[in-house]
């Protein structure tokens, strides 16, 4: 894909040859995903998403008469493989603004963001403690929303009483799980017993026998990538029939596949499988698009936006302070999922609808509007 | 200097601390020991957490880790003191894993696989040390520091008796050496040392997990050692150089970073057969008299 | 009390693969006294012979595994022979013999990951993972398999060395190599069986989990260390102890987790351990050990 880019740019570089003759050097993002490892299925849809954001920028002119680059790191869901990647774009390529992803990696990258004055956009990660940090934005609602609003589902609506959760051992599950906890009881409910799993294993078994062992009338699954299929089919094959209930950060296509999995109760944040973005999407990668997809896409082009502004206020020049203060200033983005607002606490907020899992697609029985 | 030159050079100061320590253990007493990744770890997060929740400067933080990693010494060389070889070997192995799931899962102290973000730079009389090429000169000056206390230890009549006790250790307490006292001093220092270049790194990269701390590690370490010689004090150093230039050098082979970590391993893995099988006395060791 | 039978069915399941790990590096360890961490990585590749024979060659699952089987005794011979044999033949150390296994191992495991990407590769095991129920337990019929597999392994290694003329040639060596080359035992072939037949008992083990959740490059790494455990504890150079050794850890990791929380698991078997070495190096059923090791 980079290479196809990369081929792309001198081409249009000479079809639009700049009037004053002098090609300007193209404006250098990075974009930190899990192009590898347990949250691969993610990568594939973030790395579409901007790629295709970048590529549409760039056919219209790019930012300012400048071509967008988009230089790519993998951090594997391992935060000193984002450390490293983040160290490589700031201290060598010098960008002025990232994407990035997953909750742990970016709250270890933020700081070197923060010191060194570069944005850094997140559609992805959604542990609280994204918020109210210098210099990132979170251009997706944090998980406690989320949880907030199934959790009172699962209680109020669905009348569960006692639930047992299983937790990826990282920053995001365990964030999820800590406020699933706290929600669900203030509703009435209870936690009767958790458990930590890796989120690279593939042998749950053990943790499973001890939540089956617990009892209870619903097993709340705070996990993500790869491992929740894997937890899905051992919880069965374990003889757990209890309802199963997850976030939208489920919604891949292992689990999509997954026996076990069929009739979870899930939240989804909006998206449009019909729409031309996916349509396209689809073509463009063969496979179908899914909410992380857009959610690059609107990150990429968040920042042109951003930028085109920044170059406006600074003469032409472009660094990281002046992308901060653009969005800042801003605030407001129209995004192909409607107008993106970003809160006082650098996050935004969204419509979550609730529903179950049949067949591969969400059935969706209610939407609710988030609280900020 | 480009920054991935300087980059460079720090990580070489960092290593050779580490794998000089860990030459006192392999090389001069021995202790074929594959925790010292254990060790690194124990020195970066004590100096780190020093840092982010006691707000102690660097400093402060260096004398912690040593601190630190000198009682870590102590299961380090206890099974020392009980068993040898291959026996020890497999204790070792056990005392990696059992470190690092320590890491991983004391979350109220660790923050377990999240890690600890927003490590604090050195500052060395009122200066910050904040880009790789300020870095270079205190990483370098620490790794001076480090041979240098090494070479009086292993010089003094201590390293005569550290030999000794290698060679034939039951010969060795015959003639009245103390070999326990012997092992607990150099497990020790090897550890202090050790966890001081974990509190280097620590400051470095800003952001330490228990990722940084693995069995791969140590056998990386080790690797540095094997390699560059275990008959000199010299030998890691010159192992560090050389071993710490691939990665380097890959990264202007335009190999996607997936392909690039494992032709790397591939590349460590390569050498060492291809160092028994040729050199197995290490770039800087003296031929040694074979065995039957 | 049903959480309990649980982990103690889980636990025999896993301690039989600890088991069959522990009798193939135990059979090699006592009889060559070489190190042979590379054995993990004859345990990955046998899972991924399994996978390429049923998935990219198209043969029924018993056939794709005996071959596969085969093909790992094939890769540990082939690992004696082509580099401890000819480290050997320089006269080199123990602790070189040691190092270039870690060097195999480091090299293969990679190779394995350059080619199949580091994610498992799942197998089909159809009706093998039908859940079977016994009382409150439950289990597969795969997991039932294993269980059997390491039985059967024990009792036909155990058969083997007692009454078959190689297999006296393989306990003479492992008690004095010396001794056995003065009534005319061929050292290099008795080595280059024990690997095989070494690789060929802990291959199932690879495959087993292989089927159960996929294969991993990475994967051999922990179960040969495991190995290493299970045979100390039981005591090098018998095998009874390996079977033993390699079921108690399982075990052992399994019911520790019924009042420690699981995510201690990896921590309790090499914990339990390291207490172990410094009360009883020798080993439930060890021979003394000669001043190589200890």
């Amino acid at each position: 894909m980079m290479k196809r880019l990369s081929v792309l740019f001198p081409l249009i570089a000479l079809v639009m040859a700049a009037p004053a003759g002098a090609q300007q050097p193209p404006i250098k993002i990075g974009a930190i995903l899990p192009l590898t490892g347990s949250g691969a299925s993610y990568g594939v849809w973030m790395k579409g998403g901007a790629e295709m954001a970048a590529e549409e920028i760039n056919a219209a002119g790019g930012i300012g008469g400048r071509k967008l680059e988009v230089i790519y790191e993998d951090h594997a869901a391992d935060a000193s493989k984002a450390v490293n990647g983040m160290r490589r774009l700031v201290e060598v390529e010098k960008i002025p603004f990232t994407l990035t992803s997953y909750s742990a990696p970016t709250l270890a990258i933020q700081p070197i963001g923060a010191q060194n004055k570069v944005v850094m956009m997140n559609g992805g990660g959604q542990s609280d403690n994204l918020a109210n940090k210098e210099y990132l934005y979170n251009n997706i609602p944090v998980v406690s929303n989320e949880v907030g609003v199934i959790a009172d589902w699962l209680s109020k609506e669905k009348k569960f009483k006692a639930a047992v959760v299983i937790v990826a051992n990282d920053e995001a599950g365990r964030n999820a799980a800590k406020t699933f906890r706290e929600k669900f009881t203030a509703d009435g409910g209870r936690v009767l017993a958790e458990e930590q799993v890796a989120l690279d294993g593939n042998d749950f078994r053990a943790q499973l026998a001890k939540l089956k062992a617990a009892g209870g009338d619903l097993l709340f699954i705070s996990s993500y990538g790869r491992n929740v299929a894997v937890i899905a089919d051992q919880a069965r094959e374990l003889g757990i029939t209890l309802p199963m209930a997850a976030t939208s950060w489920v919604l891949i296509p292992e689990v999509f596949k997954s026996k076990g999995a069929e009739g979870m109760l899930v939240t989804r944040l909006p998206f449009n499988p019909d729409s031309p973005f996916a349509r396209k999407f689809k073509e463009k990668y063969k496979t179908d698009a899914g909410f992380f997809a857009v959610q690059y896409y609107s990150g990429t082009k968040i920042f042109a936006r951003a930028a085109e502004e920044a170059m406006k206020k600074g003469g032409g020049k472009l660094d990281g302070e002046g992308v901060k203060n653009a969005i800042e200033s801003l605030k407001a983005f129209d995004t192909i999922s409607g107008k993106l607002v970003f809160q006082p606490n650098h996050a935004a907020v969204m419509d979550i609808e609730v529903g179950v899992l049949k067949g591969g697609k969400v059935e969706v029985e209610k939407t609710l509007k988030a609280n900020p | 200097m480009p920054a991935y030159v300087a980059h460079y050079l720090v990580m070489v100061g960092i290593y050779t601390i580490l794998a000089v320590s860990l030459n006192l253990l392999v090389g001069y007493a021995g202790i074929f020991s594959l925790a010292h990744a254990a060790v690194y770890g124990i020195g970066a997060y004590a100096s780190a957490l020093v840092a982010l929740k006691l707000g102690m400067g660097f400093w402060g933080g260096l004398v912690v880790a040593a601190v630190a990693g000198a009682c870590a010494a102590a299961l380090v060389g206890i099974p020392s003191l009980r068993v040898a070889g291959d026996y020890y070997i497999v204790a070792s192995f056990g005392l990696q894993v059992v470190i690092l799931t320590v890491f991983m899962n004391w979350t109220d102290l660790t923050n377990g696989h999240a890690g600890l973000a927003g490590i604090p730079r050195p500052r060395v009389f009122g200066l910050v040390i904040d880009n790789p090429f300020k870095y270079v000169v205190l990483s370098l000056a620490l790794a001076a520091l480090t041979y240098a206390v090494c070479r009086r230890l292993t010089g003094s009549a201590f390293g005569r008796t550290l030999r000794a006790v290698r060679e034939d250790e039951i010969a060795a307490q015959a003639t009245g050496k103390n070999v326990v006292l012997v092992k607990i001093v150099i497990t020790t220092i090897s550890s202090a040392l050790g966890a001081l270049g974990g509190s280097l790194y620590a400051h470095y990269i800003t952001y330490i997990n228990p990722s940084s701390f693995t069995l791969d590690e140590s056998i990386f370490i080790t690797s540095l050692v094997i390699l560059g010689g275990t008959e000199r004090l010299a030998g890691p150093v010159v192992g560090a150089f050389i071993l710490l230039a691939v990665p380097e050098a890959l990264k202007f082979l335009a190999i996607p970073d997936t392909v690039a970590a494992p032709t790397r391993q591939i590349l460590y893995g390569g050498l060492l057969i291809l160092f028994m099988f040729v050199r197995p006395e290490g770039i800087l060791g003296r031929a040694r008299a074979k065995s039957a | 009390m049903d959480l309990v039978l649980q982990l103690l069915a889980t636990g025999l399941v896993v301690g039989s693969l600890y088991a069959l790990c522990s009798l193939g590096w135990g059979l090699i360890y006592g009889t060559t006294l070489h190190f042979h961490v590379a054995h993990g990585a004859v345990f990955a590749l046998a899972a991924y012979y399994a996978y390429v024979g049923q998935k990219l060659l198209h043969l029924p699952l018993p056939v794709a595994v005996a071959a596969a089987v085969l093909a790992a005794a094939a890769t540990g011979l082939l690992i004696d022979l082509l580099v401890y044999q000819q480290l050997e033949k320089r006269g080199a150390f123990r602790t070189s013999i040691f190092i270039s296994s870690l060097g195999l191992l480091i090299v293969l495991e990679n190779v394995l990951a350059i080619v199949f990407t580091p994610d498992p590769m799942r197998m089909d095991i159809g009706a093998l993972g039908t859940a079977v129920i016994i009382g409150p337990v439950f289990l597969t019929y795969l997991h039932i398999l294993t269980v059997a597999l390491a039985v059967a392994g024990y009792a036909v290694l155990a058969a083997f060395l007692k009454w078959s003329r190689w297999g006296q040639a393989i306990r003479a060596v492992s008690s004095s190599p010396e001794m056995a080359r003065t009534v005319g035992i061929n050292l290099g072939k008795v080595h280059l069986l024990t690997y095989a037949i070494g690789s060929a008992i802990s291959a199932p083990a690879g495959i087993l989990v292989a089927m159960d959740v996929g294969a991993e490059p990475f994967r051999g790494t922990r179960f040969v260390l495991l190995a290493s455990v299970g045979v100390i504890m039981g005591g090098i150079g018998s095998i009874p102890g390996a079977m033993l050794g390699g079921l108690f850890l399982g075990l052992l990791e399994n019911l520790g987790i019924w009042k420690l929380p699981s995510e201690w698991q990896s921590a309790i078997s090499f914990g339990v351990f390291l207490v172990f070495i410094l009360v009883r190096p020798r080993g439930f059923f060890g021979r003394t050990i000669h001043s190589a090791e200890i």
